[in-house]
């Protein structure tokens, strides 16, 4: 009963900052219809302005610059490097947002070299629970994404931005004509997932202290695949992904066997729900037409 | 269309000329004016502080021995490559640097690339010594030395220590299944301990991982650790586990530990638990060769680098210079345009004739010697690095 | 209309020459005893390695339109399997030519039934959702033969595989580097590459015109991931041991680089840009050290964004069609030999395969000059 608690409780804190990538994953594909690559190195770059601005020790600060800096680096590359490609293919636009995570990680090796950095932001310590230690910092993420969950989910549904994100996601050239200006609603989506990012930037450092220039890399991979599990578009669905994913992950690496094949597993849950549910478990249905 | 097949045409003429300049002599070291070692290591990337520890420790052994008039009045001279702990990027260095005139070499400072080298080098019967590949195979060809212990060594030795102290209890084990090092140690561990002894094992994969709470979640009760990985994710695990794991809990690692006191950021003191390490370095010393070794590298490099890989570099250039030195006291000829393969047949001879490096900066203080295999003879040091709260 | 005929056919077969002379002049070298330089014969064979590895993942990039990136995945299968019959091989028929077939043979059948595995989900997913299942099937590849235990494939530890000889490994691989362009240009060239740039165009208009678009799908995946398992093979050979942290998905990506800088759908492209990658890869390796050696990667980065936006940008078209390189070549010929104007006909070498399906309803496939032209006649006939 114990083992099964702390896995779980393991797991949800894993699944956590996974569904908090997923979320921005999910509302950028959702509205702008592309696959933002750099997401995850984004989660990095707001770890990497946490551990500068927490020379000045304060915690506050440091998240609130971390947020700032990553919602202006994320309209910048969407400025930059996206919106020209409006209208191209979308193998075009992928291509360009893997590019632009290269281009993030190689800047942060530059700047920042290429050893693990560490930094402290705060220490929340353990309580006991049913018998079960658990770090506080765990307990802190969950909730978190939780309320960013629901906060999302209430804002697209009922504020009039948020309606008109859904407007231009349905279909863009309608929108327009409605006089939605997708240009904006674009860069507003952007600016959420960034700030999203240096959120589950955050997360990472206050599970483990250490930052690194490939830290957004596989955690960006997971949670894309944690998005695609749950239905790409669909902001329950991140959540639902990304803390199936963490729990997995966290099963997986309970038992001794199958232990060093956790990578493979959670890719081959992903394949496997992809050939019988293309369209994750809440995706919407889209017909193709001519 | 137009523009590629002109690219084309550029790119065939280019290696053309390089075909050119290919068709060379097979002694490259004839225009030499120095004895040439070669070295291959991370210089960049995430192992970056064993290689520069390395590169930095060798060129001040190279210094040195230049200062005091080289060898019979021949200098030495020091190239170092940068593989990012990256196999594939071997067989480049490995032929630069063979064809711009080493004689011998340090191999690679770590053990995957190393696997490449030692097969490249032996094909051109290059000599080498490495510091601190400690694959078990590294040294299987005739041309391969190690001045550190194998990994299989070190499994062993950690295993006797386990047994004779936990005979009958619970031990954990954290390791990295995918990785050669910590595999290696594991698996030579897992063979030479004691039955009695009960092991849970716990492992990560990627290398990026810094959340290990499933795999803190899964020891935590256990007293003794084992953790044949090295010091990032050790000193992240020590970090979590600090409130959830018993605080008489001993963290017992291998030379992958060194430098873990080290660490930008990270204050180990913070840790209620003992961290013991068994390396034949002791990074810590107060007299001696170490201490004398460890202030002059603190002194030219400071201590952000200061670790067992680049005191055994250090050795490894005197062990070939001693070497070398031996053999002509003996009557033989190195003459500073000899090939590589000459000379590797030469220090072969003295390696495996019973040559000793004494006065070492490595190893208990007793002289180090080699066995034919490859494998080397010196005392190992267990040393707690910080004691329990 | 002749000559132009034949100009058309020797743009087909330049790249088997410009390699088979290649091929030719250092083979002859290699085989008369002139003992190549290691570093050249190590470059020629990474050379090779990523021109096979290109040229097959533009199948399926720039002809199939789709986006794959787990090509390191199939190479993985490729070299460790290869890898495994050969060493097991080694004792009883030594690691000669035969080894080395029987080695290409297995190595390039088992990639190619994984390449049928991958195709399946193909044939249901579409565009990002298919670029993610074949990243998880590359990193699952990956951690699957990391893991394995010594005696099978070596685990963390890496195969150690027979090395062929370098001074003869390279003559083969440019000799595969030429089957692999006979297969695949062939195949693009034949009804059933148009078949699939037809699916790449519009797949729903594709099948409207009977195109079995599930079969074509897994050729073109079967196809490319047996050339990429081919490269396995080959890597397997030219290295001493096999370790699987290679073919994670930065290597994947590397060669969707080169494919993309290449120019997606030109064979001639991806040639050219694998081989001067490879060839700037290991020399900046040697001359860039220390802190430098990043610069390579953001290099990269910055050259990758820029020509994709440059060759996608809608916004950018009329600055494309002014300035590139066909037409700097125009000119440039232009301006050394005035008489030498080509007629309207060299246009329809440039007139883009892909076609929107409501364009499909609008367009005569007359060019508008000419069509501007034959009112104006007709019009001047009313008079």
């Amino acid at each position: 009963m114990e083992l099964i608690l702390s896995t779980l409780i393991n797991g949800l804190s894993l699944g956590g900052i996974y569904a908090m990538i997923a979320l921005g994953y999910t509302m950028v594909y959702g509205i702008a219809k592309m696959l933002n690559f750099a997401h995850g190195d984004i989660i990095m770059v707001g770890g990497y302005v946490i551990y500068v601005f927490m020379a000045f020790h304060n915690p506050l600060l440091a998240i609130l610059m971390a947020v700032v800096f990553c919602v202006l680096l994320g309209i910048t590359i969407e400025k930059v490097a996206y919106k020209p490609l409006r209208g191209a293919s979308p193998l075009a636009v992928l291509i360009t947002a893997i590019g632009v995570s290269y281009l993030l990680q190689s800047l942060a090796q530059i700047i920042f070299g290429s050893a693990n950095k560490m930094v402290t932001v705060y220490d929340f310590g353990s309580v006991k629970f049913l018998g079960v230690t658990v770090q506080v910092s765990a307990l802190v993420t969950l909730a978190v994404t939780v309320v960013v969950m629901t906060a999302l989910t209430l804002f697209v549904k009922y504020t009039r931005l948020g309606r008109a994100m859904i407007a231009v996601s349905e279909d863009k050239g309608a929108a327009q004509l409605m006089g939605i200006n997708v240009d904006g609603i674009i860069t507003i989506t952007f600016a959420i997932g960034s700030a999203l990012a240096a959120l589950a930037g955050l997360f990472y450092l206050l599970k483990a202290p250490s930052i690194s220039s490939t830290l957004g890399a596989m955690p960006g991979i997971k949670a894309f695949t944690a998005a695609v599990i749950g239905g790409i578009g669909s902001i329950p669905g991140a959540m639902l992904g990304g803390i199936l994913l963490g729990v997995v992950e966290s099963i997986s690496y309970k038992i001794t066997a199958i232990a060093p094949y956790t990578d493979a597993i959670e890719f081959s849950i992903l394949i496997i729900i992809l050939l019988v549910r293309p369209t994750g478990f809440l995706g919407k249905k889209r017909r193709e037409k001519v | 269309m137009k523009f590629t097949k002109i690219l084309a045409l550029v790119l065939s003429v280019v290696l053309g000329l390089g075909m050119f300049a290919g068709c060379g002599s097979v002694n490259y070291a004839e225009t030499n004016t120095e004895y040439v070692i070669g070295v291959s290591g991370p210089l960049t990337g995430g192992a970056a502080m064993y290689g520069v520890a390395v590169a930095n420790s060798a060129q001040m052994a190279v210094d040195e021995i230049n200062a005091a008039g080289g060898l019979n009045g021949v200098m030495f001279k020091l190239v170092a490559t940068d593989d990012m702990h990256d196999p594939t990027k071997i067989s480049t260095n490995y032929s630069s640097m063979y064809e711009g005139g080493m004689q011998v070499s340090l191999g690679t400072v770590t053990t995957a690339p190393g696997l490449e080298f030692k097969n490249l080098s032996a094909d051109d019967n290059v000599f080498f010594l490495t510091p601190s590949a400690s694959g078990d195979d590294i040294p299987a060809n005739p041309n391969g030395y190690q001045m550190c212990f194998a990994d299989g060594n070190q499994g062993k030795v950690a295993a006797e220590y386990v047994s004779a102290n936990f005979s009958g209890q619970t031990i954990g084990v954290f390791y990295k299944s995918d990785d050669a090092y910590s595999k290696g140690i594991y698996d030579q561990f897992k063979a030479n301990l004691d039955a009695s002894v009960t092991v849970i094992e716990t492992t990560f994969t990627d290398a990026n991982t810094t959340d290990f709470a499933t795999q803190i979640d899964t020891l935590k009760d256990c007293g003794f650790i084992f953790m044949p990985i090295y010091y990032t994710p050790a000193s992240l695990f020590m970090m979590q586990a600090k409130d959830i794991v018993g605080a008489s809990t001993v963290y017992y690692g291998c030379d992958g530990f060194d430098g873990i006191d080290n660490i930008e950021g990270f204050d180990i003191t913070t840790i209620p638990q003992e961290v013991t390490m068994l390396s034949h370095f002791n990074s810590k010393a107060t007299e001696g060769k170490s201490k004398e070794f460890i202030d002059k590298y603190v002194a030219a490099f400071g201590a952000e680098t200061l670790n067992q890989f680049g005191a055994s570099a250090y050795d490894c250039i005197y062990a070939i210079y001693g070497a070398m030195k031996n053999a002509i006291d003996s009557g033989k000829q190195i003459p500073v345009t000899i090939s590589a393969s000459d000379l590797c047949d030469i220090l072969k001879a003295e390696f495996n004739g019973g040559y000793a490096l004494s006065d070492a900066v490595t190893g208990d203080g007793s002289p180090i010697t080699w066995e034919s295999t490859g494998y080397v003879n010196k005392g190992a040091v267990k040393y707690v690095i910080k004691e329990a709260n | 209309m002749m000559n132009k005929l034949k100009a058309v056919r020797w743009n087909h077969y330049i790249n088997y020459i410009v390699i088979g002379i290649f091929t030719l002049v250092f083979g002859i070298i290699a085989l008369t005893g002139g003992r190549l330089n290691s570093s050249l014969l190590f470059l020629l064979e990474k050379i090779a390695i990523s021109v096979i590895l290109a040229v097959s993942l533009s199948l399926v990039v720039g002809f199939l339109g789709e986006l794959s990136l787990g090509h390191a995945g199939f190479m993985c299968v490729g070299a460790y399997l290869g890898g495994k019959v050969s060493a097991l091989l080694e004792p009883v028929i030594g690691s000669g030519v035969l080894n080395l077939l029987i080695a290409l043979i297995i190595g390039a059948a088992i990639a190619a039934v994984c390449g049928v595995i991958i195709g399946i989900p193909a044939l249901r997913l579409r565009g990002d959702y298919l670029a993610i299942v074949t990243l998880a099937f590359g990193e699952i590849v990956k951690s699957i033969f990391q893991n394995t235990s010594d005696e099978s494939f070596g685990g963390a530890l890496g195969l150690p595989t027979p090395r062929y000889d370098k001074q003869y490994l390279f003559i083969f691989a440019f000799l595969l580097v030429l089957l692999t362009l006979a297969v695949v240009q062939n195949f693009i060239r034949s009804k059933h590459g148009r078949a699939v740039t037809a699916i790449r165009d519009n797949e729903i208009a594709a099948r409207a015109c009977g195109i079995n678009v599930t079969k074509y799908k897994l050729l073109a995946f079967t196809l490319s991931a047996t050339f990429a398992g081919i490269a396995g093979v080959l890597y397997s050979f030219s290295n001493y041991t096999v370790q699987s942290a290679k073919f994670g998905y930065n290597y994947s990506i590397e060669i969707l680089v080169m494919v993309v800088l290449g120019g997606m759908g030109s064979i001639n492209g991806s040639i050219v840009a694998a081989a001067l990658i490879t060839f700037l890869n290991t020399k900046l390796a040697t001359i860039l050290t220390g802190d430098l050696a990043v610069l390579q990667n953001l290099l990269y980065a910055v050259i990758l964004i820029v020509i994709v936006v440059y060759n996608n940008a809608p916004k950018l078209k009329p600055f494309r069609d002014r300035y590139n390189l066909g037409v700097l070549w125009n000119k440039f010929v232009r301006s050394r030999n005035p008489a030498h104007i080509k007629d309207d006909q060299a246009k329809w070498d440039v007139v883009p395969t892909k076609i929107e399906m409501n364009e499909v309803l609008s367009i005569d496939l007359v060019p508008q000059d000419k069509m501007e032209k034959r009112n104006n006649q007709s019009k001047g006939g009313d008079h």
